[in-house]
């Protein structure tokens, strides 16, 4: 008929195939932060230092692992504003326990993991169960679980916080190989999902939902269920992004912990070519989308430019990206 | 005509499926009563029946949809207790809905399989998948070339064959196709009876429910017509034309309803000629004052975007437009507006109503600049006249117009939509199914309104695929098929002329021999 296969597009797995292994979009990320690194080695030589890529792999980790479970949300058509509040809510009961409660550093984070999974289910319990709309309950909770951040805070900065939990951190004792073990934990989360999404029947579902939530359901999906697990894990991940926030070293930690963290992972996701009206998107993409806001942010700062212009870029990314997912729906539905 | 025409096939006691006594009621709506269905292996059994006839309410008890209050399913031979969709997949009978569930993100392969992928160890088992979806695919007549491709690369047709070619996965023994071809192009829809009959030779039972009578005789071998929720019997295709199925579908009970006053005055109020768009072409049109034209066809056929075009809903590419004499180029609903187009638009509560607000504010909304004091501000005060004045004139049962709409009838619902064109007599009303899921008695009213306004002048055109409506209050009757007007009828045309020409028994001579006749 009239439309013509887009070959170069398909990677041929075993006779099948799947969406490309690496789609144009992340392509596009993966040259543009390339050539970034590229101008800001030349500008500063201590830029590729191992000291500084270190550092730079290791804050990559916590917004990286958040946009994972951003990015799994926004494919099933949904969203999570409350990242933020959890993301602090952890971060204070880690650094109150560790700091106060003379808790292990190894303790307080598995009770960070506990806590944001159970903060996600909530939101997943009223989004899947409640049958809420995502970005009114997610705002609810996130102002709800604000508000017992500030109650553990207690309008106190936390002080004292203990080192020993550097295993995390982005020093040698958080070090394997000279690689920081917070980054090889976001590349283990992403080969993990990014396989999941790809070849086990949840993975796929994630996607039909996204794409007709009811078509779904008639297919024998259990959709409900789907969606609860999807706010699940993410506050799971937001929970380990805690403990690697926390594991950074800061001896004091003040109520702004976390903020803005939700639209840095909204802004990578997109980026990523995950599109906002869900049933399409990539772990790996949203990885890339991080890593480039990061990239820019420190670009930024290295070349001693103003601050702001950081937001500009980023903001300029977000309109490319989305108006680039809506050029292509409008081609596709052209077409049919 | 001889009785031996209607001869009913006999049942035998070998039914793939067989319904018995079936009836269902939901509220004070008895859809169907007492209905027989029998289906035997391997047949193409066709129902057909006028919208509301309780077609679609039969196919949902058939496929678990909806239950029925009374009544014996039986599938080869054994009792069987349909209670939801899963029950149906299960025992082998497999819907083809004409909205195809597919997701658009995925691959063929994949959407075939979604929900019940086969699995090694946890992980979607790839290969076995795919050798059942080439042999699916096959059987539906798709090169299997297309399984890796997304489903929104592929054409509509395709799509469909696709949704059948997911229903067989899974041992179906019996295929429904509801309106499977109201999208397709006419090779899509050739490719599609191949399938079937690729199916059927493998013993495979098919429903084929369609509008398009003229596709029975190619593809059906049996005929069960329906009317008012009644099952009148089935017949072997081959003994009956369309328009005797026609006949049997309406009853009768129309001759008697033609349009009895006409109001049409001399001028011409809006002329089309040589119009296109994308969904249609070559349309020539003339509409004095006071007149009504009805354009009749069936879904797909364009007859909603020729109306919606003259609203500026839809673009058009080439021709010309007047209205009162006056070049007009309708680009959008504000012009259409500003120049004295009203129109009443298909879908009710997507496009209609603001379910939310009051009766009051979905009369004005359309007209708020003729609601204004001291030049500018919003004047309750007139929107509160306009809208008791409108209740009052289009007999709109309701308290008081500060209800919200939502709490009103699917008849008075209507009529308030349609009373927001009304707030300013419009010199020409488009009307898009203006009945559409209103009980009788608002739909005489909706009638008694539209002849009102034409006695003041007004030029109507109403988009309808309800033949008794378009039959009764009709001046002209312009039968739309394959996006152009295709024949045109007095008040004077008869149910049968008039579907015969929509669904394809009459052949381009035939229609001009019929404009001879005029």
């Amino acid at each position: 008929m009239t439309i013509t296969a887009p070959e170069a597009t398909r990677v041929s797995v075993r006779g099948r195939s799947l969406p490309p292994l690496v789609t144009g979009q992340e392509l596009i990320l993966i040259v543009m932060v390339a050539a970034l690194w590229v101008l800001l080695a030349i500008s500063n030589p201590g830029f590729l230092s191992p000291f500084s890529i270190q550092s730079m792999l290791w804050r990559l980790a916590p917004i990286g692992l958040i946009a994972i479970g951003m990015t799994l949300i926004i494919i099933t058509s949904g969203i999570d504003i409350s990242v933020a509040a959890i993301l602090m809510v952890c971060a204070a009961s880690i650094a109150k326990l560790t700091a106060e409660g003379g808790w292990p550093f190894w303790l307080a984070v598995l009770l960070s993991l506990v806590l944001g999974t159970a903060m996600g289910a909530l939101n997943g319990l009223f989004i899947s169960y409640g049958r809420v709309p995502a970005i009114l309950i997610t705002f609810g909770t996130a102002n709800l679980f604000k508000f017992v951040g500030y109650r553990i805070f207690d309008s106190n900065v936390i002080t004292g916080i203990p080192s020993e939990r550097s295993i995390l951190g982005p020093g040698p004792e958080g070090q394997v190989f000279g690689v920081p073990i917070a980054f090889l934990i976001l590349v283990a989360a992403l080969v993990f999902f990014w396989y999941y999404l790809r070849h086990f029947p949840g993975g796929r579902h994630f996607y039909a939902i996204g794409d007709d939530e009811s078509a779904a359901a008639l297919a024998g999906v259990n959709v409900r269920r789907r969606i609860f697990l999807v706010y699940l894990v993410t506050g799971l991940l937001v929970g380990l992004a805690a403990g690697i926030t926390i594991g950074g070293g800061t001896a004091n930690l003040d109520q702004t912990v976390g903020k803005g963290t939700e639209l840095m992972a909204i802004a990578a996701t997109v980026i990523g070519g995950t599109s906002i009206l869900g049933g399409r998107g990539s772990v790996l993409g949203c990885v890339l989308g991080a890593l480039l806001v990061q990239t820019v942010a420190s670009g930024v700062t290295q070349l001693r430019l103003p601050s702001q212009l950081s937001d500009l870029f980023v903001g300029a990314f977000i309109i490319i990206a989305v108006g680039a997912d809506i050029l292509r729906r409008r081609n596709r539905r052209a077409e049919l | 005509m001889p009785s031996n025409l209607f001869e009913q096939r006999a049942i035998t006691t070998q039914t793939r499926l067989s319904l018995t006594g079936i009836s269902k009621r939901f509220g004070g709506v008895q859809a169907i009563r007492m209905a027989e269905f029998h289906l035997l292996p391997g047949e193409v059994h066709a129902l057909v029946g006028e919208n509301g006839a309780g077609k679609s309410t039969l196919i949902k008890i058939i496929s678990g949809a909806e239950t029925a209050d009374t009544g014996e399913i039986t599938i080869d031979g054994e009792a069987a207790d349909i209670r939801n969709a899963a029950d149906a997949l299960n025992l082998g009978v497999a819907t083809v809905y004409q909205e195809a569930q597919l997701f658009a993100q995925l691959t063929v392969a994949e959407n075939i399989f979604l929900g019940r992928e086969l699995t090694k160890g946890q992980r979607i088992d790839w290969v076995s998948q795919d050798k059942l979806v080439r042999e699916a695919l096959a059987t539906v007549g798709l090169k299997d070339d297309c399984m890796h491709r997304k489903v929104e690369e592929l054409p509509t047709g395709q799509q469909q064959q696709v949704s059948i070619a997911k229903a067989l996965v899974g041992e179906a023994r019996v295929l429904i196709l509801d309106e499977p071809s109201a999208i397709l192009t006419d090779t899509e829809i050739d490719n599609l009876f191949a399938a079937i009959r690729n199916l059927t030779a493998r013993g495979v039972s098919v429903i084929y429910i369609s509008h398009r009578l003229d596709e029975l005789a190619k593809v059906a071998d049996v005929v069960t017509i329906m009317r008012d929720g009644v099952t009148l019997g089935t017949f072997p295709v081959k003994n009956l034309t369309i328009a005797q199925i026609a006949e049997r579908m309406v009853g009768g009970r129309l001759e008697q309803l033609v349009s009895t006053h006409s109001f049409v005055t001399d001028d011409i109020v809006l002329a089309a000629s040589g119009l296109h768009s994308g969904k249609f072409h070559d349309v020539d049109l003339e509409i004095h004052g006071g007149e009504i034209v009805v354009l009749y066809g069936l879904v797909g056929s364009g007859m909603a975007e020729i109306a919606s075009a003259m609203y500026g809903k839809e673009p058009i590419t080439r021709g010309s437009l007047h209205l009162k004499g006056e070049p007009y180029n309708p680009t959008s609903p504000t012009v259409a507006k500003d120049r004295g187009v009203s129109m009443l638009p298909a879908n009710r509560k997507l496009e209609g109503m603001f379910s939310f607000q009051s009766i009051a504010f979905n009369i004005s909304v359309g007209a708020l600049n003729l609601m204004k004091k001291w030049g500018a501000v919003f004047d309750k005060r007139k929107e509160g006249l306009a809208a008791d004045e409108l209740i009052r004139k289009l007999s709109i049962k309701t308290p008081d117009q500060t209800r919200a709409i939502s709490t009103l009838s699917g008849g008075n619902a209507q009529k308030v939509v349609l009373a927001r064109q009304l707030v300013k007599r419009p010199d020409v009303l488009v009307l898009a199914e203006p009945t559409h899921g209103v009980d009788i008695g608002a739909k005489e009213e909706i009638h008694r309104i539209i002849a009102d306004l034409c006695r003041e002048g007004t030029a109507v055109l109403i988009a309808t695929s309800d033949l008794a409506e378009a039959l009764r209050v009709a001046d002209r009757l312009i039968v739309v098929r394959n996006g152009t007007c295709f024949a045109e009828f007095g008040p004077e045309a008869t149910q049968t002329q008039v579907l015969a020409a929509a669904s394809g028994e009459l052949t381009e001579a035939d229609r001009l021999e019929l404009g001879e006749v005029q």
